[in-house]
């Protein structure tokens, strides 16, 4: 192609996808965890991320309460600064006799003690994060802040000996010794981080 | 940074939506209000499944019973699936919660779940005077039968070492969990010390295999009766001597009470048996002989202390084989001393005593015990020692009192 074909704006196009691009990149890697400022509070969402999903939705599904913890952090200036924090355990349960699909309630165990009922999965996990808000008072808007929610479910089943019942009074059980060896951990906590922002970021994109 | 935000708001709209038309209702409650929504239904039946409540210890059972008609309570199932795991010495206990029957009820099963394969080291050893033994096992269940095949070593039980293989067919249940089957065979070769060759040379033999084919019938909780045949062969050690054999109609009332478990404060064991081996012309036999044991074991245990007392006599006749003779000197009774000290070809009489007390893994106990064949022979032995035992992990040393050299006696292992 002769090079006097490629017209100017052209060009200009072609940046200009580049940095569409970019930001739909960047959008896809940030989307899991939202976040949103009002009123000097840092409000976090997930709304695609299922921390039900595995072994503590089968308790669930079983009529036990699964507790889990969530800890929400904000770094400020540098990455491994904490500005603030917040941690708190809820306790997920799923009513067996419940016919529709809100079927889970949630009892907040700090205080203020809250709980809530007849809610969806994803309206239990949401409810959950809407109350780890962080305090952002004391923050300028042009600070460079990271963002970092982390959710585990507890499981008392796994608590106790670390060789659990493989040696008893009957011999040792190779098996179950086996069994504990070739074991997955308990599962790691999910973890979800928002990429540097300022609060000023944050207000022109929900502005917009 | 502004689609990515109008992603996230898209996503996020209809969830807090969802959330608003879901009337997410904040409540306060007070601190007692159980925060299991389920907490709410009544248990209507409770099931053990894949094995018999038998097993378990009357306190267990009648927590579980309780269970019923009692609220929900998930952390309550959760400490009886781990009593019911701790009793029963297995992999893994699943609890299933569903709907009942009649509307806010809940039926529980708890499952028992059993490895297609049980690798076990039923017992190992390690005695300063008799050196190793050991035991270990395979066992795989199919259809409520249940298959085993071990490797044994053993110069501890008897005044042989035996070596060799031991299989056995158990099942549990023919019909009712009264009455169950098991067969077992073993095919050992045996090693003697000088001190028994010497004294005995023509009771000597090679090698030995045993069939038993015995049933098992609950009578009334928790007492039960074993009964069958016993089947033994042996190659006699002296030239020219051919394979003898020792029949018999063997029999076995056994007493087992648990009351409370591991998770109480306190607990108590108490076992008992009385076993009668009858050798009989009819199944062929060369030896004749009557042998008869009576056992007991009480052990009373209170948080961290515990004191287990045992005791058992035997009697048995002059033709007795080597392997039906009675031991002491080993590491399980009278401590301490040497069975080749004691008597190198066993004892057609015995009479022996413990006491064991242990404080959280500290361990001292008090043996005492005579073995003979005359009355004039018997003489009355004692052994102290001390040591730690942790589940079935021991290590011990054992003092053998009043002996002419009182060279104490180290063991460590598992379940001797």
């Amino acid at each position: 192609m002769p090079i006097r074909s490629i017209k100017p704006w052209w060009l200009f196009v072609a940046f200009l996808s580049g940095m569409v691009l970019a930001m739909v990149a960047e959008a896809m890697l940030s989307e899991d965890l939202i976040l949103d400022h009002r009123n000097h509070r840092l409000e976090f969402s997930a709304p695609r991320t299922d921390f039900f999903a595995g072994q503590p939705m089968v308790r669930l599904r079983n009529a036990a309460e699964v507790p889990f913890v969530i800890k929400t952090t904000l770094f400020s200036g540098k990455k491994d600064h904490v500005f603030t924090s917040a941690a708190d355990r809820f306790i997920v349960s799923f009513d067996l006799w419940e016919t529709t699909d809100k079927a889970y309630s949630v009892v907040k165990l700090a205080a203020p003690r809250k709980s809530v009922k007849n809610l969806t999965a994803k309206q239990a996990q949401a409810w959950c994060l809407s109350q780890m808000g962080l305090d952002t008072t004391g923050l300028s808007g042009s600070e460079p802040l990271w963002a970092r929610l982390e959710v585990s479910a507890e499981d008392p089943a796994r608590e106790g000996s670390p060789l659990g019942d493989s040696v008893n009074s009957s011999g040792i059980n190779l098996s179950i010794l086996v069994d504990i060896f070739s074991r997955p951990g308990s599962q790691p906590p999910k973890l979800l981080e928002y990429p540097s922002f300022t609060l000023d970021q944050l207000k022109s994109t929900r502005g917009s | 940074m502004k689609l990515a935000f109008l992603i996230t708001l898209a996503a996020g709209l209809p969830l807090f939506g969802g959330a608003a038309d879901a009337a997410l209702t904040t409540e306060s409650p007070d601190a007692a209000s159980s925060t299991n929504v389920n907490a709410r239904y009544i248990i209507e039946s409770v099931n053990i499944l894949g094995s018999q409540t038998k097993a378990l210890s009357r306190s267990l059972r009648d927590e579980l019973r309780r269970v019923v008609g009692d609220n929900l309570d998930s952390i309550r199932l959760q400490k009886l699936a781990s009593r019911i795991k701790d009793e029963l010495r297995v992999a893994k206990v699943k609890i299933h919660v569903t709907r009942g029957t009649v509307p806010n009820h809940v039926l529980v099963n708890f499952e028992v779940a059993k490895k297609p394969v049980d690798l076990k080291v039923a017992k190992f050893l390690y005695d300063s005077k008799q050196g190793w033994s050991g035991e270990a096992s395979a066992t795989t269940y199919a259809a409520g039968n249940a298959f085993t095949l071990g490797l044994a070593s053993d110069d501890d039980a008897m005044v042989e070492r035996y070596t060799g293989i031991r299989a056995k067919f158990e099942r549990d249940n023919l019909g009712t969990d009264r009455l169950g089957m098991r067969f077992e065979f073993d095919d050992f070769h045996e090693m003697w010390n000088q001190a028994t060759v010497s004294q005995d040379p023509s009771a000597i033999y090679r090698s030995r295999q045993t069939f038993m084919p015995e049933a098992k019938v609950v009578l009334i909780e928790p007492l039960e009766v074993d009964f069958g045949v016993r089947f033994a062969r042996f190659r006699l050690s002296t030239p020219g001597a051919t394979t003898e054999s020792s029949n018999a109609v063997v029999s076995t009332l056994r007493y087992h009470q648990r009351w409370g478990s591991g998770e109480d404060l306190q607990e108590q064991d108490l076992e008992g048996s009385y076993s009668m081996d009858a050798t009989m012309h009819l199944l062929h036999t060369d030896a004749n002989y009557v042998r008869q044991t009576a056992q007991a074991r009480y052990k009373f245990r209170r948080d961290r202390s515990s004191v287990e007392v045992s005791f058992m006599a035997g009697l048995t006749g002059g033709e007795t084989p080597l392997f039906d003779r009675f031991v002491l000197g080993n590491a399980s009774m009278l401590r301490g001393w040497s069975k080749f000290d004691l008597d190198p070809v066993g004892g057609s009489h015995v009479v022996y005593g413990s006491v064991d007390y242990t404080y959280r893994y500290y361990q001292v106990f008090y043996d005492t015990g005579a073995v003979w064949d005359r009355p004039q022979d018997r003489d009355q032995k004692q052994s102290v020692g001390a040591g730690f035992k942790k589940e079935g992990f021991q290590l011990a040393v054992a003092f053998p009192v009043g002996a002419p050299r009182p060279i104490p006696v180290f063991y460590a292992g598992m379940n001797f």
